[in-house]
Formats: C-alpha cells, structure tokens, sequence
C-alpha cells in the first residue's frame, strides 16, 4: 500500500474503509472494555437501540455504565482526537512545515499557565477546581492572540514570523507556569503534572457539551480549506497568482485551529503526539493532498485516540495512565516507523 | 489594443529603487521580453505585473482593469505567472498541479467542476503531458517540469502570461522547445506575453519587442534589431559583446579579456 507515486483512487478507498472499521472498533471498545465488561453484541445492540434500531438488551446498570460513564469519555476521546489530527494537519499545511502540531502557537503553554493558575490560586493545591477547563481555554486563546500580534502583523503574516513568535511566546508563558509552580505546595505540583499530562478521566456530558460546538465549527473550517491548503503547498506568493488570498486563508485557518484545540485541551489537558503522528501516518498511506488528510485524519485521529485511552484505563487497571503517556508510547515508533518507509521510498 | 498598460511605474525595496518610472504598453498578442544586466530589475518589474510587488508609483493595468482594484482571484484571472524557480510540492501528480492553475474559477470550497477539468486536460494535450499526468511531479525531469509550469499557467486561460526567466536550467534543445511552444500560443491562440530571459540571443529571436533594463529605467525599446546593438549592450553588461548576423538573425557572441 505504500508507495512514492500519488496514490490512486482505489487506494484512497482502501485507506477510508480502514478508517472507518477503526473508528467502529473505537467505539465498541471504548464503550465495552472496562472493569465491567460488557460484550460486543450487546454494546452493537445497544448503539442501534440509541439509533432506533431494535432494543438494548444491556442489564440497567450495564446501561448506566455504557450511557453515563463510557460514553461521554467515548465522545470526548473522539472529538479531541479529531480535532488535534485536523489542526495538526492544517498547521503542517498553512506553515509548510511538516514538523507543526496543534501547539505550535503557544496553546499548550498558554493552557498549561491557565490550568496551573486555576490548581495553585483558586484550588489553593487542594483541588483541580471546576474553573480549570475555563482558565486554561482562555489562558490557550490569549497565548494564540499575543502569538498573532507579535508574528502576524495584521494580514501580513507569514508562516517564519508566526512560528518565531510562537515560539517565544511559548518560553515566556512556560516561564511563567514554571513560576508558579515553584511558588506553590507538592500537591499543587502533582495536580498541576497529572494535568499537563492529559486525561479523559473526569469527562463528562457537561464537558462534551461544553467543547463540542467549538469543536465541530473549527473541524468543518479546516476540513473545509483542505483544497486551499494543496494550492498553498506552492509557496505563498504562486499560490496568490493563483488566486489565492493566502493571508485571509492563513487567518482563519489557524484561528479555527487554535480555538478548536484551545477548546478540546481546556477540557482534557495536553495530549500530545496525535496531531503530528495521524497526519503524517495518513500523508505516508494517501499521498500529500489535504482535500485527503483533513477530512481521514477527522475519522482516524478519532479512532487512535479512543483506543489510546482504553489502552491507557485497562493496561495496569484499576490504575490509570495518562493518556500523553500512551500517545507518545504509540507515537514515537510509529513516527520512526515513517521516517524508515519515507527513507526507503526515497531510495 | 493594449493587454497591459505599465505608466510611470517605481518600485522601490527599502530607499532603494528597483523599477524607476517606466512606461511600458503591451499589444495584446505580442511578446515583450525584457533584457538587462543581473540587479536591472527586470524580475521586480514582471513581478508587479502580476502583483506580486507592492507599487510605489505609477499604476499598471491588465485588459483595461486597473491591477490595485483587484482582488487575488480577479487578478489570477488576468494574468498568471510562470516563476523563475517554481515550487514543486512532492507527492502531488502533473494532473492535480495543472489544475491548481484553476483555482479562481472553482473557489476555495468547491471541487473542480466538468468545464475545470475539461480544460485542464485540453491543456495536458496541447503540451503533450497526457503521458505523464499520473506522474509525481518531483519526479520530473527540468524540461517536464518547466511545460508542466506552463500548463498550470496556460490553465488560468488569462489573456496575459507573465514569465520569468522560463529556461533557466534546461538544455539548449528543451530551451528552444520551450520557447517554440510560447511562440504558438502567441501566434495561434493571441496569447500576450511578457517575459524576462538572460540568453539575448534566444531574446531576439522570440520576442516581437525587446526592453533593455538597466538599473531600473528602459534604457531600449523596440523590435529586437533596434534594441541588440553591440555598444550598448558592452556598456550595459559592462563587457565586450559581438553582434552575428546569422541567416538574419541577430546572435550575441562575449569576447574574453576584453572586459571595462
């Protein structure tokens, strides 16, 4: 299936039906497996019974299990994972650089600065309070905001000036979380840590609600300038002789996917190597074109998540990993995995 | 009537002027090709042509449209630009990168329509690419490359193709193949173009009209017999230059050691 030529369509198809059978598979174990485990007919039936296919022959507390603990988990794994693997995609389009995750603006910093503000002044190191999800979104946007006014000069931004500032403003944020946390207890450094590494641990409906329509808007944008994105894979002054606004194009597309992660980190933490390693998985399976990767790394990036985080709650039960843990442990040879196909198809 | 109209154009980079008033109108189903020494701003100037560069002075039209009151899509149905040093991204076919030539007439959010397509291919055709349209496009050879640029450009269907040094890295056989190729479309399908080359000879040979730049100012204008002469081309390129004439065609020989 790999292949240095431009892949063809009955390959593309290939790769898509995969897609979906691992996103299906997701699903399933990330409602079924689990300290109660619930069978695999039973989670179907009980997905076409939510459909109004058929009845749900899940026992009453198998069905609160499914309907009130796995599945608002289930659907934050998916959305955060859609959402980082479509960032990271468009910032690795929009800046042309292959290396870009959905962190690259200052998000992660900015989050982490609001997160340890929130853990250390309002819990006092006692608690992760209800207003961390709040302090860190905002904490990400403003990192974004102060990113684009350094780098982007209005309009005028191009991708060197933006990553630059993103990168100082980045080291001064992560100064300052650093700061803070030095200022504060041992609790508030673990609650702070355990954060920064990521979970899906305390999701909820209240917070599927309350990142979903941020979520779905930002995927669709991106998603959206998959076609924008391959006419800017010419550079940015051929592509506006193409006609091209490159500037407008950049804007909002690294405003949809700044908020869009801004959202979906506030309310799970950093988790870390999705957005770099499902484009990039996806890039090596159905060639370069992001009308192709955007919209697959939408089902796929769901998919590795989901299974990232059943791996990370079942593999030393009833101790949890952090999900960044499992991500990176899934990542890293994978991503070196690439580089070998990538050597070996250039060869 | 005149597919572009240059009037009292400056460019400027910093406090230094790159483009110094220059007057320039085009003929619609001609070619210019400008000449000039390395740093004459024969780039800057083409550049602006296809609003790449930002005026300081003076205005340019294309068909009748003043270039400052378009927008990027407007402009890219003008006029397009075949680079100096294209980017080739890895990965994408012949076909797909033709088709980016397309993208003002599709949209940021729609496909390609039939009529997109229908002239993308007609463009692979013309240039004899059909063979390679499956094709990764780093996998081509220059001459490929530089036809496979041309087709994007000509996919635009603008009136006006601005070029910029189109032969740079190709043998003599794929350069005169190249220019051969332009020189039909001029005269079969009233394309209009402008150019910048480095080889004079290939300049005069090619071009209705010939514009010798030098530190930003027209120092020649005129058909290429008026414009290839010896001692202002030594003095310009700052070297001693032989003007041939060969079956009635004008070649640019350097002499060695003979230089100001």
């Amino acid at each position: 299936m790999l292949s240095a030529q431009p892949p063809t369509t009955r390959r593309v198809a290939t790769v898509t039906l995969l897609c979906v059978v691992a996103l299906i598979g997701a699903i399933v174990a990330g409602l079924g497996v689990g300290p109660t485990s619930i069978s695999t007919t039973r989670i179907i039936g009980a997905l076409a019974s939510g459909l109004g296919l058929g009845h749900s022959t899940l026992t009453p507390l198998q069905a609160t299990i499914v309907w009130q603990l796995r599945a608002p988990r289930l659907v934050l794994g998916l959305v955060t994972g859609a959402m980082l693997s479509v960032a990271g995609g468009a910032y690795q389009g929009v800046f042309r650089n292959p290396l870009a995750d959905p962190y690259l603006l200052g998000v992660a910093s900015g989050a982490g600065l609001g997160a340890t503000f929130a853990i250390v002044y309002v819990g006092h190191g006692l608690t992760t309070p209800s207003w961390t999800p709040v302090l860190a979104f905002a904490g990400a946007t403003i990192a974004v905001l102060l990113t684009w006014g350094l780098g982007g000069r209005g309009l005028r931004a191009t991708a060197s000036t933006l990553i630059l500032a993103g990168v100082a403003i980045s080291a001064l944020l992560t100064s300052l979380q650093t700061f803070f946390q030095q200022q504060s207890s041992i609790d508030s450094i673990a609650r702070v840590y355990i954060w920064l590494l990521g979970s899906l641990a305390t999701a909820s409906w209240s917070s599927v609600w309350m990142v979903l329509p941020y979520a779905i808007v930002c995927v669709i944008i991106c998603v959206a300038a998959g076609g924008a994105l391959d006419v800017m894979s010419v550079g940015d002054e051929e592509a506006r002789t193409l006609g091209l606004p490159v500037r407008k194009v950049r804007l909002v597309v690294v405003a949809a996917s700044s908020l869009g992660t801004a959202a979906v980190v506030s309310a799970v933490g950093l988790i870390g190597f999705v957005g770099i390693i499902v484009p990039h998985i996806l890039r090596l399976l159905v060639g370069t074109s992001y009308r192709r990767i955007l919209p697959l790394s939408v089902l796929f990036g769901a998919a590795f998540l989901v299974l990232a985080d059943t791996v990370a709650r079942t593999i030393m039960a009833p101790t949890e990993l952090p999900i960044g843990v499992v991500t990176a442990i899934l990542g890293a040879p994978a991503f070196a995995l690439i580089l070998i196909f990538r050597r070996q198809l250039t060869t | 009537m005149n597919a572009v109209e240059i009037n009292e154009l400056s460019v400027r980079a910093d406090a230094r002027e790159l483009v110094a008033d220059v007057t320039l109108h085009v003929e619609a189903g001609t070619w210019l090709t400008v000449i000039g020494p390395n740093g004459a701003g024969k780039t800057s100037l083409v550049e602006s042509v296809v609003g790449l560069r930002r005026i300081a002075h003076g205005s340019i039209s294309i068909s009748g449209q003043p270039l400052a009151s378009l927008n990027e899509r407007e402009r890219a149905k003008l006029v397009a630009l075949v680079p100096q040093r294209p980017s080739v991204p890895n990965g994408m076919n012949v076909r797909d990168y033709v088709a980016l030539g397309r993208t003002a007439y599709h949209g940021l959010l729609r496909a390609p329509s039939a009529g997109d397509r229908a002239i993308v291919e007609s463009v692979l055709e013309r240039l004899s690419l059909q063979d390679f349209c499956e094709r990764d496009v780093a996998t081509l050879s220059g001459g490929e490359r530089q036809r496979m640029v041309l087709a994007r450009a000509l996919a635009q269907s603008t009136m006006v193709i601005v070029l910029d040094e189109p032969t740079t890295g190709l043998d003599l056989h794929h350069q005169m193949d190249l220019l051969e190729l332009l020189r039909r479309e001029v005269n079969d399908c009233g394309l209009t173009i402008v150019a910048t080359l480095h080889d004079l000879t290939l300049a005069g040979q090619f071009a209705d009209r010939l514009v010798l730049l030098e530190a930003g100012k027209v120092i020649l204008d005129g058909p290429a017999h008026d414009v290839i002469r010896r001692e202002e081309l030594s003095r310009c390129y700052q070297m001693d230059l032989r003007v041939i004439d060969i079956d009635g065609a004008d070649v640019i020989v350097p002499v060695r050691g003979v230089s100001e």
